[in-house]
């Protein structure tokens, strides 16, 4: 999948030229950018060289798609897949507005005008932004109950970005449950926590919360239990098949009595360990009306699977190494290391086990489960492109409600934030700069409007107009954004449209400081690859 | 049964792989074939060692490669990343369940299939029955074979563009978002971190588990890196999550790279880079493995009398790496055979772990293994100038000594296919045994320990290997008289099989390949005002990791180095 932006051009050349050079490069990959933006923005098909599909709107996704050459949108491309890496949300924002700031000084840098004072610009600007958005920022309050409410609006807001509504807002309320779910008081929340599962499903996109955990593999013994109910969980990492010892498989010394010897004494080793978990289980299901199912992390080879199965047991091998800490989380107990930690304490429980098969692809789900702490979202679709698109979009969401918490404050979205705060730095901020870094703060301000421009772009409206009003209202006091159907203010508070303010922040604080790379050229370098760490 | 797992990263590594895998898909399908030769009827050999069987969602059975072969984006040619076995149901591209607000669509001009390729489609089409391979023996096609060869020959770019194997859909994983050139993609820094980033470990661990989780017993990961280039690191960052995940699972690891690839040393700079990566790549991958077999000579061209090589062309070289890989990975899937059987096709199986010890668990712990090949190898007596078989491998370790002679030696040999005269007959399993202790016994020097793994089934050469027979090579890989009217090289539509042997020895013999690895880290990266510190530091290797790769590069040499010369180190 080849877009290419620009040639590459990577020889070292005069400050000018590769000032040039970079300017163009920025705006090249804008270019490729600026039509995903919001909800009116457009979902790229991009079908490769031998007839592979993706799907995507996401700024982060395109960017990984692309085949960039040119050293300086490699480096723009960094900073802003490091934006998603960071705070989950606002790739393409964060390439906009590069772009616009590079755009911007342009038109100085033409009139005569040094990068540097522009970067001392931009650079008060920032501060001053970053300032303004704590002024501007909504506080969440974040008590024992959190306002589920507020936290529907955020996922809605970046949900629907990527996804028709009525899917964007089934899964809103998916995505808010998983996090409520997973959420422990005190304590920082863990995504990994909610596991994102797929199935291919006919014709459909469809998408569900299971309150427990549901792994892509199932038992490997005809005569183990597809269904169980009442079950004892033992999860655990213990090998269950016959491995060789290290020290010596006898090549030079032994002969075969000695080895076959060996190999008997190290199978009855898997044996007893097998005889340990069976003993347990008929300890705790003396009562005949419970299961016992044993997800383990390492593998049970089939002499082992013979013993279980004959006791009635099922038992998974090889399970993911997260899913040990998931399973605890959902269904209780502990994760066991030795069969000598074996209680009846250390086993969870779930209400429901049972197993799914499509083609050659299993699934078990791990259901009913009390209290839990782990869940998992999973994701039906019809073909692989729009499986892996809905989940980025829930990976998304997720991140905006795990923010919104984290961050106790949202920001106003739909352009009201950028629309003020560029009113902020012209009306208030500019004046106080002394000399010609006041153009840095201008063109700064100016690039702001990169975000309601392009939204206002994107759904077909004339952005000269639709900057005109936003601006005018705003200065009649009000805080707007742009309803994206009718070009006209609105409120984005009645319409619950908000946005992370750790996202914004991290917009505001990493644009500048590559546009301000980029400005302050004297060669071209080739960038390197510890570009893409946190600045 | 005892699973492989295969694992190729890198471009050149699967290079090697296409080739391996066209070998086995070749054995298949002549095991089914009612018209092949007898020999390749009953191989007693278990691909299931290899293969997986699946179901496609159309209820269609398959079988496929355990593989999980990592790829730069966009080095996969006219093939799909999901194999082309796996059809999706939705057929139209136009169809988007998720959005209802616009769509562009950005379609890269698609990729043409070569004449091979399209053969090999046609005939499938043509055959409409899910049959997973079959030998090339006349089909009518509107393609001549003799075309379909030549194109090869002229026209490969990809590995792909030679393969004629189905991939299951986990397979083929594809390393976006790197945003270099391959060229550039070229040193263990550049490399660093792209196995980690953007969730592309985790990626490939689940591709490796979905594989690992089939097995009843997998005896061990069969692991080829291309270590020329920042595929290395990917390698070693992936090696290290294995070793973690599946710690008792024994890893084979061959360290692989194309020829002539450092002819371009033009600039000191430039020399200093390669250097550090090769000695920071061997180390980094050995910290990791319990057998490296470090593959790859500058020239091949030079390698074999048998064998025109270009160099130049990684679609030759690799199929010699390939079938080296090939004859070694026969013992690891040979069925049990009763020790009375005496009609036995197979004899001297050993697995992985088996192996592993052997060379390198027992007596010195020498953990580096040189890879030798014979091919074709010559028949058990007879020919004009007496070749004995043991006299007739070449080395393809680079930097190794000729003249190592090694009374610590150890050496597993698998033969293959061999004739026992001249005259064409196939050896029996017995009669290459005998011959070779018998050759043991005659040879001058003998190492401490030798293994013998013997198939009666040769080498099969499938339509799409290069043509790199010398004249002298027959129909079935024997040696015949060569006319030497006709210079051109011969391929597979004039030589169908060949007899092999291949041969990993654990030898002081590679120590010089040792020293010059520990030599250019001490020299370029360690030493105080060491003209590649910077470059090391940028490649994110502090001081201490260094000096820890060093002592390990030391203590490797010293366990080769007999003790009383151990004085001179410095
Ligand atoms: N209903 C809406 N009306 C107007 N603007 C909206 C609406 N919903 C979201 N937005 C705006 O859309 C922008 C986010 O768009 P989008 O999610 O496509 O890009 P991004 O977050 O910058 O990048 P990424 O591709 O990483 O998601 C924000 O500025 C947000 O305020
Ligand atoms: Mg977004």
């Amino acid at each position: 999948m080849s877009i290419r932006v620009l040639n590459p051009n990577a020889e070292v050349l005069n400050k000018s030229a590769a000032l040039h050079m970079n300017i163009n490069a920025a705006k090249g990959l804008q270019d490729v950018l600026k039509s995903n933006l919001g909800p009116k923005g457009t979902i790229k098909m991009l079908v490769g060289g031998s007839g592979d599909i993706k799907l995507t709107k996401d700024g982060n996704t395109l960017l990984k798609e692309m085949q960039i050459q040119n050293p300086t949108a490699i480096m723009i491309a960094r900073t802003a897949v490091a934006q998603d890496d960071i705070s989950g949300d606002g790739t393409t924002s964060t390439v906009l507005f590069i772009g616009e700031l590079m755009k911007q000084s342009d038109r100085y840098i033409d009139e005569g005008m040094h990068p540097r004072v522009l970067v001392d610009g931009f650079e008060i600007a920032k501060r001053a932004t970053l300032q303004f958005l704590e002024k501007f920022k909504t506080p969440v309050v974040m008590g024992d109950r959190p306002d589920i409410e507020m936290l529907k609006m955020v996922a809605r807001t970046t949900v629907r970005t990527k996804l028709y509504e009525a899917l964007a807002d089934q899964l809103t309320n998916i995505i808010v449950d998983a996090i409520l779910c997973i959420r422990k008081p005190e304590e920082a929340i863990d995504l990994f926590m909610v596991e994102i599962m797929h199935m291919r499903h006919k014709f459909d996109v469809d998408t569900r919360l299971v309150e427990g955990l549901v792994l892509d593999h199932g038992s490997r013994h005809p005569d183990m239990k597809r269904r169980a109910e009442n079950c004892h969980i033992l999860t655990c990492n213990v090998s269950l098949e016959y491995e060789k010892s290290e020290i010596n498989s006898g090549f030079f010394y032994s002969n075969a009595e000695q080895r076959e010897a060996m190999v008997i004494a190290e199978r009855r080793q898997v044996d007893e360990k097998v005889k340990k978990i069976i003993e347990l289980k008929r300890k705790v299901c003396s009562d005949n009306d419970s299961s016992f199912v044993v997800i383990n992390q390492k593998g049970i080879d089939p002499p082992s699977l013979d013993m279980l199965a004959r006791e009635g047991i099922i038992a998974l091998r090889r399970a993911k190494r997260r899913n040990m800490e998931r399973l605890v989380l959902a269904c209780g107990g502990e994760a066991v290391n030795s069969v000598d930690d074996l209680t009846p304490e250390s086993l969870g429980w779930a209400g429901l086990v049972y197993e799914h098969v499509l083609g050659e692809d299993k699934y078990t789900f791990v259901e009913n489960v009390k209290n839990p702490f782990s869940c998992t979202i999973l994701i039906k679709g019809p073909n692989d492109h729009t499986i892996a698109q809905i989940k980025d979009a829930v990976r998304d969401g997720l991140r905006a409600v795990k923010n919104t918490i984290e961050d106790e404050s949202v920001v106003l979205g739909a352009g009201a934030f950028e629309v003020a705060a560029r009113q902020h730095l012209i009306n208030e901020v500019k004046k106080t700069v002394q000399g010609r870094a006041q153009l840095g703060v201008e063109a700064f301000a100016d690039a702001l409007l990169v975000v309601p421009k392009t939204l206002a772009e994107n759904s077909g409206l004339d952005t000269q107009d639709v900057i005109i009003a936003l601006t005018g209202e705003h200065d009649r006091g009000n805080i707007v954004g742009l309803n994206q159907n009718t070009g006209e203010p609105i409120d984005p508070q009645i319409e619950g449209i908000y946005d992370n303010y750790s996202v914004k922040r991290q917009i505001i604080n990493s644009g500048p400081v590559i546009a301000s790379q980029l400005l302050l050229v004297d060669e071209v370098i080739r960038a390197g690859r510890n570009m893409r760490k946190p600045t | 049964m005892k699973e492989i797992v295969t694992i190729q990263v890198g471009d050149y590594a699967n290079y090697i792989g296409s080739h391996f895998w066209n070998f086995q898909d070749e054995l298949i399908g002549l095991a089914g074939d009612p018209q092949a030769d007898s020999v390749f009827k009953n191989q007693d050999l278990n691909m299931d060692v290899l293969y997986r069987t699946g179901e496609t969602h159309q209820g269609i059975d398959t079988y496929t490669p355990r593989l999980v072969s990592i790829n730069m984006r966009g080095s996969l040619g006219s093939m799909s990343s999901r194999g082309t076995l796996y059809k999706e149901v939705a057929p139209t591209t136009s169809d988007v369940f998720t959005w209802t607000g616009s769509v562009s669509t950005q379609a890269s001009e698609p990729r043409e299939k070569n004449l091979f390729l399209r053969s090999l489609y046609e005939e499938e089409s043509q055959n409409m029955v899910n049959e997973i391979s079959g030998s090339h023996s006349g089909s009518p096609s509107e393609y001549e074979d003799k075309d379909i060869t030549e194109s090869l020959e002229n026209g490969v770019q990809f590995w792909t563009d030679y393969s004629k194997v189905h991939f299951h859909p986990q397979s083929l994983y594809e390393l976006n978002g790197v945003w270099t050139d391959v060229e550039e993609f070229d040193n263990y820094g550049i490399g660093r971190d792209s196995f980690s980033w953007a969730s592309h470990g985790e990626e490939i661990s689940d591709r490796l588990r979905f594989f690992v989780e089939e097995c009843d017993h997998v005896q061990g990961f069969q692991f080829v890196v291309d270590d020329s280039g920042g595929f290395s690191s990917v390698g070693a960052e992936f090696l290290e999550n294995i070793v973690d995940e599946y710690t008792n699972t024994p890893v084979l690891l061959y360290a692989a790279r194309g020829s002539g690839s450092r002819a371009s040393l033009q600039t000191r700079k430039r020399t200093i880079l390669v250097e550090l990566h090769d000695a920071i790549s061997f180390s980094r991958l050995s910290s990791y493995s319990k057998l490296i077999v470090p593959v790859g000579l500058p020239s091949l061209g030079r390698a074999s009398k048998f064998l025109h090589i270009e160099d130049e062309k990684h679609y030759h070289s690799s199929a010699v790496y390939a079938a080296a890989l090939h004859s070694i990975s026969l013992p690891f899937r040979m069925l049990p055979v009763g020790p009375t059987a005496d009609a036995c096709s197979v004899s001297g199986a050993v697995d992985f772990h088996g192996l592993i010890q052997m060379l390198s668990g027992q007596g010195r712990q020498n953990m580096v293994s040189i890879l030798d090949v014979s091919m074709p190898t010559p028949a058990l007596t007879g020919g004009q100038n007496e070749v004995s078989l043991l006299e007739n491998f070449q080395p393809l370790t680079p930097m190794i000594s000729e003249d190592g002679e090694d009374i610590h030696a150890i050496e597993h040999l698998t033969v293959h296919g061999a004739f026992a005269s001249v005259e064409g007959r196939r050896a029996t399993v017995c009669e290459v045994k005998d011959s070779l202790d018998a050759a043991f016994e005659r040879a001058n020097t003998r190492p401490m320990f030798h293994h013998l793994s013997v198939a009666l089934c040769p080498l099969p050469i499938p339509l799409p290997f290069p043509s790199i027979f010398g004249n002298q090579v027959g129909k079935h890989g024997e040696m015949i008289s060569s006319q030497l009217t006709n210079s051109s090289s011969k391929g597979s539509l004039d030589v169908h099989s060949i007899p092999m042997a291949a041969r990993l020895r654990s030898s002081s013999a590679v120590l010089p390949l040792l020293e010059n690895k520990l030599q250019n880290l001490h020299r370029y990266g360690i030493t105080r005002g060491a003209a590649g510190a910077e470059l090391l530091s940028s490649w994110g290797f502090g001081k201490e990791e260094l000096v820890e790769m060093q002592e390990m590069l030391s203590k490797m040499v010293a366990t080769l180095c007999p003790p009383q010369s151990s004085s001179d180190s410095d």
